[in-house]
């Protein structure tokens, strides 16, 4: 079992993409600290939000993965019920946890600092269905595109994921506050 | 073939929580093998997905936040002297992706050698195991390295003050924060990857979100009592 095989080639490039993208993140976060990072409770509910695309998408990816794998699900038939079943499932949960997260925010900034402040409700929700929308189904096609081209999805999609959740939920969270 | 196509028919108009002997006798009989006939009857119907996946995955997830929102407790308490270091806040969304991401890489690859029955009890001696351990952590220091150098030289470039002793305290907590996490989320992956299968359920849903979770609240915490420590 040769140690620099494909699958580090595969963990490896993935990881280069994923850091740029963190990268590009931290440099959002660093140039509008003021816009986001300086709303009462905000650094409560960020990591909870942009961990949560990973989440959900990971989770999604993996799924089909072991189902392509299993051919359980085949290429063949991109609109099964499983995947269809898959789709609705991640969205629903989307909505459910953005809800959840934006809560748990909000009571935590009002219990400790005595800070009410609504938006930490509205944004992450208004935020999350906007990021999912293009999250989800880009999940989708990209598990379906490398397992057809031979990769192993499992190596690639958790690090592009996170990353590009992360730069999707920032764009996400920066498009709300503007429409907010 | 019609006999079969009935008798999986069967199988997912079975209850996700029923071990149905039919299972066993489609196993045997027709050479399909028990994670395919998991599958089958886990997620057969857009109705049973939908209802599976929310079952399985919204208490997890739910729990993942709070344990994510109590990591940012830590920081949004010392919130004026982490903003005011740059470089580690233009690191905390790549530090995050990155223990998320191993955390993520380890555990779909593990939960594929459990559903592909690689994996047994005796998983210490799993050379397919060892290797992916080690893989994942060399990958990790070298892309730590890059991590903080890039997210040094972009605050260099932005004219923040950086002298030799804040370099290597930047170095020390990327590395230190990175390798230790990734170390614990392996072991907890093993753990609690085999405790969820041995109670027939997909550890797809399970360990991704609590891996990146625990990696968010320990690497916020981390960060926080770093912080204080060295600044």
């Amino acid at each position: 079992m040769p140690f620099f095989d494909r699958e580090f080639k595969e963990i490896f490039s993935a990881e280069l993409i994923s850091i740029f993208g963190g990268l590009l993140v931290g440099i959002a976060l660093a140039i509008y600290t003021d816009k986001l990072l300086l709303i009462p409770g905000m650094l409560i509910l960020l990591p909870g939000f942009l961990e949560m695309r990973g989440n959900i998408s990971g989770s999604l990816a993996s799924r089909i993965s072991s189902g392509l794998f299993l051919k359980v699900i085949t290429l063949k038939k991109p609109r099964s019920r499983i995947i269809q079943g898959n789709l609705i499932a991640s969205f629903l949960l989307a909505f459910i946890v953005t809800l959840s997260l934006g809560m748990i925010a909000f009571l935590l900034t009002l219990a400790l600092f005595h800070v009410t402040e609504p938006v930490l409700i509205i944004l992450p929700v208004l935020a999350g269905i906007i990021a999912n929308i293009i999250q989800i189904p880009l999940t989708l096609a990209l598990t379906f595109y490398l397992f057809k081209r031979g990769h192993d999805p499992n190596n690639i999609m958790g690090p592009f994921l996170t990353s590009s959740g992360d730069v999707i939920s920032i764009f996400a969270l920066l498009l709300t506050l503007v429409i907010l | 073939m019609r006999k079969l196509t009935h008798l999986l028919q069967k199988i997912r108009k079975l209850k996700r929580s029923q071990h149905h002997h039919l299972l066993h006798q489609v196993h045997t009989k027709h050479k399909i093998s028990r994670r395919t006939l998991f599958y089958i009857k886990e997620y057969s119907s857009e109705q049973k997905v939908i209802s599976t996946v929310l079952k399985e995955s919204i208490k997890i997830l739910i729990l993942a936040s709070l344990i994510s929102s109590l990591g940012g407790l830590a920081l949004e308490n010392i919130k004026q002297a982490f903003i005011s270091i740059i470089p580690l806040v233009i690191l905390l969304p790549a530090l995050n992706d990155m223990i998320g991401s191993y955390g993520s890489i380890f555990s779909a690859k593990f939960s594929t050698l459990l559903h592909e029955g690689r994996l047994n009890r005796n998983w210490q001696h799993n050379p397919e195991l060892k290797k992916l351990f080690l893989q994942v952590l060399v990958i990790a220091s070298i892309t730590t390295f890059i991590t903080t150098s890039i997210a040094l030289g972009i605050s260099w470039f932005t004219k923040h003050q950086l002298s030799l002793g804040f370099i290597l305290k930047i170095f020390l907590i990327s590395f230190l924060d990175v390798l230790f996490f990734i170390s614990l989320l392996v072991l907890i992956a093993i753990f609690a990857g085999f405790y969820v299968y041995r109670k027939k359920e997909d550890p797809n849903n399970f360990l991704i979100p609590i891996t990146t979770s625990i990696a968010d609240l320990g690497n916020m915490l981390v960060l926080a009592g770093l912080v204080l420590l060295f600044f």
